[in-house]
């Protein structure tokens, strides 16, 4: 809405920053929560900025109990990270049968008068080069879909969770005025966030500056909000949100939830069927 | 040996107590005092008896590869999973099985045993240029097809 109308600054001076009024907390709007929770209060969470290395707290923003304070079903998580990794998992390992083997059509040897045992092709699994019984056969997927809304729990138990241990903040937005590494090394270090850090940010075409600052650090990484996965999540220690990011996801979860037609979304896998 | 020590002591007249002609054979203290057997005398051994280490100081190392940690934070290892959930948290009509670049289109979101993968294989390639490039992979495709659905239909047990 807001950031639609009105383009980004994508290079800004510390004097313009100075004089912005971003830093004052009356400034900023409270968040408005789509379907309004009837019997769990809301989570809270500080707005911090993100352009300077010592923490400012900007303001208090609220977030959907439904997402942000749902039970933390280590179970389902489980489920998920599994499912993340076997559904794209193909084995190629493979061995070949006795009739992929080359060769072998000759008899060795002839059949009687040799004293030797009787055999009809070098290719038989007795020989040594020959094929191989019950051997693994390329490619083997470990394909299965996990239901739609084990997935979206998955979401909300680890984003629940996140919150829940302190490793969950949320920034107004990525720019930082230079292209430093260590300028985003001490802010982590000094917010005590991390050593992994997730960026997420509404869409997938970040600011410069965090960009070239992140990227010689292999465990900063950046992701747009349709990105975000359980298993991200997990593996980074701190998962940082901008607002933008945070409204995006909240409302793509919560359409989810409270959507009327969900038959679309549990039906059965079929192959091609998107 | 005891009973001689004993006439020889009455011989002389003296009245004896028993401990006092005490004699002590001491088997094992005497053994250990020889020192080790020696056994096969002449014999040069010539595997190291002794230390845990199988090595001689300053000898080759052995080859086989040093031993290197993964590095866990690679870019495809620290991203991985990326983009699995994009059809809750991006666009709805986007499959994530749609975008699973690394593995061949055909095998993309299927699952199954050897049979059905390799019916989808086929079924996916007829009509490509596959047979005709592949033709000995092809053939080999249809052998072992033919010999699944002999095996399958007529060997095993209806579920």
């Amino acid at each position: 809405m807001f950031s639609c109308t009105i383009p980004k600054l994508r290079i800004i001076f510390p004097t313009a920053r100075s004089l912005s009024s971003l830093a004052s907390p009356s400034q900023i709007e409270p968040r408005q929560l789509a379907f309004p929770p009837k019997y769990q209060q809301p989570r809270q969470v500080w707005l911090e900025n993100f352009d300077t290395i010592e923490e400012k707290k900007l303001a208090i923003l609220e977030l959907h109990p439904e997402v942000f304070a749902a039970n933390p079903r280590v179970d389902i998580i489980h489920d998920n990270v599994r499912w993340q990794s076997l559904y794209r998992y193909v084995s190629y390992a493979h061995t070949k049968s006795r009739f992929e083997v080359r060769g072998g059509g000759r008899k060795p040897w002839p059949q009687k008068g040799l004293g030797r045992a009787r055999h009809g092709s070098i290719r038989s699994p007795l020989f040594r080069g020959g094929g191989v019984i019950h051997g693994p056969k390329s490619p083997n997927p470990h394909f299965y879909m996990l239901p739609f809304y084990t997935r979206i729990h998955g979401l909300t138990a680890t984003l629940s969770i996140k919150l829940a241990q302190d490793d969950l903040h949320v920034i107004t937005d990525l720019e930082i005025p230079t292209d430093d590494p260590n300028f985003v090394e001490e802010l982590v270090k000094s917010r005590k966030w991390g050593p992994s850090v997730l960026f997420v940010d509404e869409s997938d075409i970040m600011p410069r500056n965090i960009t070239a600052a992140t990227d010689s650090v292999k465990h900063f990484n950046l992701m747009p909000a349709y990105g975000l996965n359980v298993y991200s999540m997990l593996k980074h220690d701190t998962l940082v949100l901008t607002r933008a990011a945070l409204d995006l996801i909240e409302s793509k979860l919560l359409t989810h939830l409270h959507k009327n037609n969900s038959v679309p979304n549990t039906q059965k896998y079929k192959l091609n069927q998107v | 040996m005891l009973l001689n020590k004993l006439t020889v002591a009455f011989n002389i007249g003296k009245v004896c107590l028993p401990e006092a002609l005490q004699v002590r054979f001491r088997y094992h203290a005497d053994k250990v005092a020889r020192g080790p057997l020696l056994r096969r005398y002449g014999y040069e051994e010539k595997i190291l008896q002794r230390g845990t280490l199988p090595r001689l100081k300053g000898a080759d190392r052995l080859c086989k590869p040093l031993y290197t940690p993964k590095d866990a934070w690679t870019e495809k290892r620290a991203l991985f999973g990326q983009n699995d959930y994009i059809d809750i948290l991006g666009n709805e009509r986007l499959h994530p099985t749609r975008i699973l670049y690394n593995i061949p289109p055909w095998l993309r979101g299927v699952g199954g045993n050897e049979f059905q993968v390799m019916l989808r294989k086929r079924n996916m390639l007829a009509k490509t240029v596959y047979p005709l490039a592949r033709p000995t992979k092809w053939n080999q495709l249809q052998k072992r097809i033919n010999y699944l659905y002999r095996f399958l239909n007529k060997k095993t047990k209806t579920v």
